[in-house]
């Protein structure tokens, strides 16, 4: 029982990396173009079908295939941007319309993948070693995963941090017309912010690749979580999201091990609810007075 | 270098500026004076591109500026330090500075910009690695006019730059907005301190329901018995 534990918590933590990515990814998108990217899951998945069209059907080398997942989603948030979102602030819509529209794709996003792919899974079917220590078993392919996702946050940060593109995303994030009055063109950096984001579910599609099996509804519960995992940390809380990705890592990896992964995405949603009902602000957010 | 004639701007339906003219001529400090909610903001908004006018216009350099998106402007050269300083208040100080060096022509001055800007203003050098937002009110607003000065401007719009400050503390933005003058930036400033600020103006503008009601030379305003009544308090 020890040792299933120890293995089940051990893959929360691993999962959870990939996960703080996945939340930071929704996270700054939420803050800069002030958007809820509720398909954030789904363009995953869609990364997902990328790397596996490239690397079964065109029988690319997988590493290969996953490379060029990443601009191709990069390409994807684009589009949305200047699809779906830029629309939506042209016309000033409210929060629950935004809201229904990003909803609306995700059911777009499904059956267009559906007609395309199928509803069968569909993997790329490569086996990685299993590591073990001592009676803890680890898969290379979720150890990849795991500090490549940290790797990629680290970049993230040094992005946002050293470079006069970073600062500006920063910027817009906090106050808008103070940004433009520093002669940053908003229109420009949200772009680049969807840009980032889409390829950050490449990035992660290329992780989950070796990992799972994908098909229409794998998104779904991804967007959820990541979700879960942004308001548990404080909406726009870079660090609190880092957290809550572990934490949510680890409950339901724990929970699907003792009862059923059904139960463990009930956790998950529990702990949501009850986050919310006493520090609505999210672990490390800060009420906003305005 | 600045010329505006007959701005008209609006609010949904609520029409905040009538028909208003005003020039800054290069090197001059020229301060409006009104109530609150006269629409001094405004016309400042509307300079900086934060704010479309319906109609009028808005010359700068010889060049029409009033359909240009605010980034643009900051481009041509007008910096507007917004009411409150706007700081980015997660971002350091020297943050701060930076992203105000973010236009490509002075993102190549950044270094010799931020000594200046240091030399003006020691204690932001002090303070350079703390988040904005653990600054105190008077640093605050020298921060936000030191960010604007990073875009190496060559017209600084100043809204309401002792707003909110301690007397002891409104004396030292004057000297800042000082310093500023006399190293040859013209400045268009809102201020309700209107003694303190026509100290430091060539000209002055009264502004009052969003219509001009006079304007004239520093001494002409010191003088006219209805400004220091309403506005001086002489």
């Amino acid at each position: 029982m020890t040792e299933l534990l120890l293995n089940a918590i051990m893959n929360g933590i691993l999962l959870g990396g990939v996960l703080a990515l996945l939340a930071f990814g929704m996270n700054l998108i939420f803050g800069v173009v002030k958007i809820i990217h509720l398909a954030y899951g789904q363009c995953v998945m869609l990364g997902m079908y990328v790397v596996y069209t490239l690397a079964v059907l065109m029988k690319m080398p997988v590493i290969l295939a996953c490379i060029i997942a990443l601009p191709v989603m990069g390409i994807v948030g684009v589009l949305l941007q200047s699809l779906v979102i830029n629309p939506l602030l042209k016309a000033k819509a409210n929060p629950l319309t935004q809201l229904l529209a990003l909803a609306g794709l995700t059911i777009v996003i499904e059956n267009m993948a559906q007609v395309v792919w199928g509803a069968d899974l569909r993997g790329i079917n490569i086996q990685l070693p299993l590591i073990h220590f001592g009676n803890v078993y680890i898969r290379t392919s979720n150890l990849i995963a795991f500090f490549g996702a940290l790797l990629t946050l680290l970049g993230l940060y040094l992005f946002l941090n050293r470079t006069y593109l970073g600062l500006a995303i920063r910027s817009i994030a906090q106050d808008l017309d103070s940004a433009r009055l520093m002669g940053i063109n908003p229109r420009a950096i949200y772009y680049t912010t969807m840009a980032i984001g889409g390829l950050l579910t490449g990035v992660i599609a290329a992780f989950f690749s070796p990992i799972y099996a994908v098909h229409p509804h794998f998104g779904g519960s991804f967007t959820l979580m990541a979700f879960i995992i942004v308001v548990l940390g404080g909406m726009g809380n870079m660090l609190g999201g880092f957290i809550g990705a572990f934490i949510i890592g680890v409950v339901t990896s724990v929970s699907a091990v003792l009862t059923s992964t059904e139960i463990a995405d009930i956790l998950a949603l529990v702990i949501f609810i009850a986050v919310i009902l006493v520090r609505p602000q999210g672990l490390l957010g800060i009420k906003v007075s305005k | 270098m600045l010329e505006i004639q007959n701005l008209n701007v609006y609010y949904g339906e609520f029409q905040a500026l009538f028909n208003l003219s005003l020039r800054v001529p290069e090197g001059e400090t020229v301060i409006t004076v009104g109530p609150n909610g006269s629409g001094k903001s405004t016309l400042l908004k509307a300079i900086s591109g934060l704010l479309l006018p319906r109609s009028g216009t808005v010359t700068f350099l010889g060049e029409r500026i009033d359909h240009l998106p605010a980034h643009e402007i900051v481009e041509r050269g007008i910096a507007h330090v917004p009411e409150g300083g706007r700081l980015f208040a997660n971002l350091t100080v020297l943050e701060n500075l930076k992203v105000g060096s973010y236009l490509k022509r002075a993102r190549s001055e950044f270094s010799a910009t931020l000594k200046e800007i240091y030399r003006l203003f020691p204690i932001l050098d002090e303070r350079k690695k703390q988040l904005a937002d653990t600054l105190s009110g008077g640093e605050r607003q020298m921060l936000s006019i030191a960010r604007s000065l990073m875009s190496r401007p060559k017209l600084i719009l100043l809204d309401e730059p002792s707003s909110g400050l301690a007397p002891r503390i409104v004396s030292r933005v004057f000297e800042f907005v000082h310093q500023i003058k006399v190293q040859g930036y013209a400045i268009l400033m809102v201020e309700q301190n209107v003694r303190k600020a026509l100290q430091l103006s060539e000209r002055a503008y009264l502004i009052e329901s969003g219509r001009v009601h006079k304007e004239g030379t520093r001494q002409s305003f010191l003088e006219d018995p209805y400004i220091k009544k309403a506005y001086i308090g002489l």
